[in-house]
């Protein structure tokens, strides 16, 4: 059987501000994980901060240490590449006051 | 010259095979199996359900806005760690978000090749997200499944019919625990103008009946992260578009007062097949619905 791999769409035209998270989601089959966001529209203010977060129960979170700038204009890609997680998984955003984007947040795993 | 193999016998040697396999003989599937999904293997095409649009996803309807992917889980609890599925490490999960009312759905598309008989079975279970100590069997609204299904295209009475039962497990607080089926959907909506694309909610929260004498208790185990599977059975005949059995682990209900959501042909739709599986959260806190196996049957 050929390994497992999966495109997963965890957050679909949100608008993000301030500071918010996607949902939880558990990936511990997978031994790669790629988040993808993109930009659906223009995006307003300075281009927030992106971090990866893991978690040991999918309620309490805490930085896996990899960082990324959002998005700066609509379609723009921002990435992180993540290879030891455990189980969960989410993206977190800062954006300064005023600032929003909104988002398509696209997940790949592969065993 | 060898006796010809009577049906009987072949009904009997069936029977055998299927119950000495331990991947089907937690299953009673009809002659043909369609489907048989174990999550230990992968996601088996259960994907989102994603809403209609046209032009701009601000287009979609917000009852399918919401929706996202489901996911492979070990039931990993933050106090006794992964509690694994019936037969191997993982089932599906269905997650809502931390918002009262919210749903999520998880669907895999067929079509069919006659119209007869069809068996839904399922072992399921679900929780609320084991972030308060205390019980919390009543902030998980409801879990359940639907068909989404059309006749052929040279079929004269084809209709798209869409049969759909929860367990209403609780609503606003009142731990309620009975199953429901609707007749109605919401208005259909065109997504643009060009009259190519609609959309209709049909899992929006009216209109839901209760099932007659469909009250029942489900063993939901006494704190957050334990949990039990449940069996689900559900017969339909395409040939007659109508529900004709519904089982629910030692229940077997009565569906005399059942019926389908029901509406003219789609001109898209033709022969299809969809399975849905869904969960509502009552408070704001992740409703799951969890699906160790799924077994699609049919007698053709």
């Amino acid at each position: 059987m050929l390994p497992e791999n999966i495109t997963a769409i965890v957050t679909r035209n949100e608008t993000w501000t301030g500071t918010t998270a996607s949902e939880p989601f558990e990936a511990g089959w997978a031994k790669e994980a790629v988040f993808f966001v993109r930009a659906l529209k223009e995006p307003s203010g300075t281009p927030g901060k992106g971090s990866v977060e893991i978690s040991p129960d999918g309620i309490h979170w805490i930085a896996e240490g990899t960082e990324f700038t959002l998005p700066a204009a609509r379609d723009a890609i921002a990435v992180a590449r993540i290879t030891h997680f455990g189980n969960w998984l989410r993206v977190r955003a800062q954006l300064d006051d005023g600032a929003h984007c909104t988002v398509l947040v696209t997940l790949h795993l592969k065993a | 010259m060898n006796a010809p193999t009577t049906p009987s016998l072949a009904q009997d040697m069936r029977l055998a095979l299927l119950r000495s396999d331990p991947a089907l003989s937690h299953f009673d599937p009809l002659p043909r199996i369609i489907a048989n999904d174990s999550f230990a293997n992968g996601h088996c095409g259960w994907s989102q359900l994603i809403g209609n649009y046209q032009g701009d996803l601000d287009t979609m309807l917000p009852g399918y806005a919401q929706h996202s992917s489901a996911m492979l889980s070990t039931l990993s609890h933050w106090d006794s760690g992964s509690h694994g599925g019936m037969n191997s490490s993982y089932a599906l999960k269905i997650a809502t978000k931390p918002v009262a009312g919210a749903r999520n759905v998880a669907i895999k598309r067929h079509t069919f090749r006659k119209r007869g008989p069809i068996r839904l079975e399922a072992y399921v279970t679900f929780k609320p997200e084991a972030n308060e100590l205390k019980l919390s069997e009543t902030d998980v609204r409801s879990f359940g499944f639907l068909f989404d299904l059309q006749g052929g295209d040279q079929d004269g009475d084809a209709m798209r019919v869409m049969p759909h039962l929860r367990f209403l497990n609780a609503e606003n607080g009142v731990h309620t625990q009975k199953w429901q089926f609707k007749q109605q959907t919401s208005d259909i909506k065109p997504m643009g103008a060009d009259d190519k694309i609609v959309s209709h909610d049909h899992l929006n929260p009216n209109d839901w009946q209760d099932l007659p004498g469909g009250e029942q208790r489900l063993c939901y185990n006494e704190i957050p992260t334990k949990v039990n599977w449940t069996y689900l059975c559900f017969d339909f005949d395409l040939k007659t578009m109508k529900a004709t059995g519904f089982r629910c682990n030692d229940r077997v209900f009565d569906l005399s007062g059942f019926e389908s959501i029901k509406m003219p042909a789609m001109k898209n739709l033709w022969c299809m097949l969809n399975i849905c599986l869904f969960a509502e959260t009552d408070t704001n806190k992740r409703a799951f619905l969890y699906v160790d196996s799924v077994c699609l049957s049919g007698d053709f």
